[in-house]
């Protein structure tokens, strides 16, 4: 069997490239993308504990957080396409029209 | 049911005839003056109804209802009442009597105002609203409210003229800065007024005149303080009543409607500073010193101003300085009765009968001068009104066109003057008689006491001069050039107001021999219980027997008949030249009279090269120091915040950099305090 800390890890290394994108990148729609990694980093703790543990409630949660990061992708992107549709762009340093 | 239960009804009449005419008098006939007369005449029958209840004695000395308003601290508790005693009963028949008449002239005297008369009768039922307060309140704070409401609506009824003057411009200009002064000069005195309060607040603990003027409640406050707060007090009533300093607004009031100068400058408002004399008389007279300042301010104030009334031409500003004069009178009075009070409780010895009797002749006098002086304004606004002028000299001869003001006003004239019978009489040699009392006594206030008596006695002449110098110079003699555009009487709404108020500026003297003194006299039972003060008025023969055995009685009308007799020669037979007094009007106390003693000059003159530069002075600070101290504040607030506002860059990645950092500073201290707990 596949020792827990090798999913722990997996998911550590998964979380922190997301976090690094979501730092870094200046185009909006890789940045969501980090984002999403940066979730199933999270899914991957779940599961993995769920089988160590052998509870299905860590199965349901990361369910429930897939149709959450469904619908929160949905959200995001069409606010994406409209900012592209104003502003020409989604590069998110070009997009300061609130900005002091 | 007691008539006193429902005596909270009274002012609230007058209050609902100002709001009812303030937002709809437009829709009524005569812009709410029949409302504002039926308000009056309610009041008054009320007043009268309560009055004869509290004067018959039903409840006492006096009636007190009131509920607790302000809790200010433990025990210090400010109420709102009403305390009815046979002096606030007396003041609020009168002034609600007299503000009828009033209305009911005014329904004449306004009639052609147009759309002015609401805001006329609006201001006029405020103001019965605030006197009837300032009468029936039961604290000295509930009374300073009031007080200061009645000199709002002075101001307010003083500059009812101060724009669109049917004479022109300056004529407004003219009678705003008349409102102005008199809002200002009395303010003053209500500033003294307010200080008094609170020494004595804290003195007492309590502001209720019941606990006030209870001889244990006095016996516990240091004799001092009490002469400080009753000085102060009279500081205000300095300014209402318009005695020696603070007198110079009232003449100037005079560019308000005659019918308000017969209301609020004659007959009632200035009373409530003699009112509030007689009212605090139990703290005043406490001290001999005091009372002898009072009486000095009111017999000054009482020969000075008549000096100023004796050359002017204006019909109403002789009335106005005649009004200062007798208000000085009423002042004297109660200062020379209260000396004596104040000098019989230092001795502890029993002050009764003819030694107690200033209170009772400075309070009929204020009553009995209500009625006359409202009549001689009224007769002066309808000439005013028929000639369409306030100068004597163009007037003259006016008797045969207007018999009724005529013999109204010769009523008013000769019960002013003090010729016997006719009110002005008695109260006028009750005065005097007061003042004598004082007198004949020994020592240093004797002798000042003697000279206000000597300068009482002038005043006397020369308020019977100058009495008869108006009649005859209005209605005697040639017709003058504006007494010809005269279209004869006034119309009966007018007269009729007159001619009652002539029969009781006639009559209302007697009242004091039908046991009304009773009701004028202060009782007091002071500190030790044998010793007491007035206790009981006079039988009629008493005081028929006192003023017809007095000499002093008899030189009192002589001197009213001399005063009549030189009006008579240089005004009416005109045998003796006025002008060979006065080198033709250009001798120095002429111009010294006729300037007002250069009173004016001197308040401008405060107000220019005092006031003006102090306040220059504090603007400089206010804009340099106050206001530059403010502006730095202010000014560092805002240069901080753009220098900071640069860390809200608006980069949501700048933002979840600052997150990622702050969690991982936030798991290393944790990781190190569990590495160190673990050690």
């Amino acid at each position: 069997m596949i020792p827990l800390e090798m999913f722990l890890g997996l998911s550590a290394i998964l979380f922190a490239i997301g976090a690094y994108g979501v730092l870094t990148k200046k185009n909006g729609i890789v940045v969501l993308m980090c984002i999403e990694l940066m979730l199933n980093a999270a899914n991957i703790n779940f599961i993995a504990f769920a089988a160590f543990f052998n509870d299905v409630a860590g199965q349901v949660f990361v369910i429930m957080a897939i149709a959450v990061a469904a619908a929160e992708v949905a959200v995001g992107v069409a606010i994406l396409l409209n900012l592209y549709k104003t502003s020409g762009t989604t590069d998110l340093e070009e997009i300061n029209v609130l900005r002091w | 049911m007691n008539f006193v239960d429902i005596a909270w009804i009274i002012p609230l009449v007058p209050l609902a005839a100002f709001l009812l005419i303030g937002f709809f008098g437009h829709r009524t006939p005569e812009g709410g003056g029949y409302i504002a007369v039926g308000a009056a005449a309610i009041a008054f029958i009320l007043s009268a109804l309560v009055g004869y209840e509290v004067l018959s004695g039903t409840h006492g000395d006096f009636y007190e209802t009131s509920v607790a308003w302000l809790t200010i601290s433990e025990g210090v508790v400010l109420n709102f009442g009403l305390y009815l005693d046979n002096l606030a009963v007396l003041m609020m028949m009168f002034a609600s009597f007299i503000s009828m008449l009033i209305f009911i002239y005014s329904i004449g005297y306004m009639h052609d105002q147009g759309d002015r008369k609401r805001r006329y009768y609006t201001k006029v039922s405020l103001f019965l609203t605030a006197m009837l307060g300032l009468v029936m309140a039961s604290n000295y704070l509930q009374m300073f409210i009031f007080w200061e409401i009645v000199g709002l609506c002075s101001y307010l009824l003083i500059g009812f003229w101060g724009f669109r003057h049917p004479k022109g411009d300056q004529a407004s200009a003219a009678a705003a800065s008349a409102a102005k002064k008199a809002f200002l000069v009395t303010r003053m005195g209500d500033v003294a007024l307010l200080a008094g309060l609170f020494v004595l607040l804290n003195a007492f603990g309590s502001l209720d005149y019941s606990h006030m003027f209870s001889a244990a409640a006095i016996a516990q406050v240091d004799t001092s303080t009490l002469a400080l707060g009753s000085l102060l007090i009279f500081g205000g009533v300095i300014g209402k009543s318009a005695q020696f300093p603070l007198h110079d607004w009232l003449p100037d009031a005079m560019e308000g409607p005659t019918t308000v100068s017969a209301l609020i400058h004659a007959a009632t408002m200035v009373k409530a500073g003699v009112y509030l004399t007689a009212r605090s008389f139990p703290i005043f007279v406490q001290s001999t010193d005091v009372m002898l300042f009072i009486a000095i301010v009111g017999g000054v104030t009482a020969f000075y101003a008549a000096t100023m009334a004796l050359n002017n031409m204006n019909i109403k500003r002789v009335l106005a300085y005649s009004t200062l004069s007798q208000l000085g009178f009423m002042i004297l009075a109660l200062g020379a009765g209260g000396y004596l009070v104040a000098q019989g409780i230092a001795d502890g010895t029993a002050v009764t009968g003819s030694k107690a009797f200033g209170y009772t002749a400075g309070v009929f006098h204020m009553m009995n001068h209500a009625f006359f002086k409202a009549l001689l304004f009224l007769g002066a606004g309808s000439v005013i009104h028929a000639v369409g002028t306030e100068d004597m000299r163009k007037m003259g001869g006016l008797r045969k066109r207007m018999s009724i003001t005529s013999i109204t006003m010769l009523i008013g004239t000769l019960s002013i003057a003090g010729i016997p019978v006719f009110a002005g009489f008695w109260s006028k040699d009750f005065v005097l008689e007061s003042v004598m009392v004082v007198a004949e006594g020994s020592g240093t206030a004797a002798a000042i006491f003697l000279l206000l008596y000597i300068l009482a006695l002038a005043t006397a002449f020369m308020t019977a001069f100058y009495m008869f110098r108006l009649w005859y110079m209005t209605f005697g003699g040639e017709e003058g050039e504006a007494s010809k555009h005269c279209h004869g009487e006034s119309e009966k709404v007018m007269t009729y107001p007159l001619i009652v108020l002539s029969v009781f500026a006639a009559l209302s003297g007697f009242l004091i021999l039908f046991g009304f003194n009773q009701a004028l006299t202060f009782n007091w039972a002071g500190p030790g219980s044998e010793f007491v003060v007035g206790g009981g008025g006079y039988e009629m023969l008493d005081v028929l027997d006192k003023i017809f055995t007095s000499p002093f009685a008899y030189l009192a009308i002589v001197v009213a008949l001399a005063g009549f007799y030189a009006a008579y020669r240089m005004y009416n037979v005109r045998d003796v030249d006025p002008g060979r007094f006065n080198k033709d009007g250009e001798s120095t106390l002429y111009q010294l009279l006729q300037r007002r003693y250069y009173f004016p000059q001197f308040y401008d003159a405060i107000a220019l090269k005092l006031t003006y530069p102090i306040a220059l002075g504090v603007e400089e600070v206010d804009r340099k120091a106050v206001d530059g101290t403010v502006d730095g504040i202010a000014n560092s607030l805002t240069g901080g915040a753009q220098m900071l506002r640069r860390i809200q860059t608006g980069f949501v990645q700048t933002y979840a950099a600052f997150v990622v950092g702050g969690l991982l500073v936030l798991f290393a201290i944790i990781y190190l305090i569990g590495y160190i707990g673990g050690l």
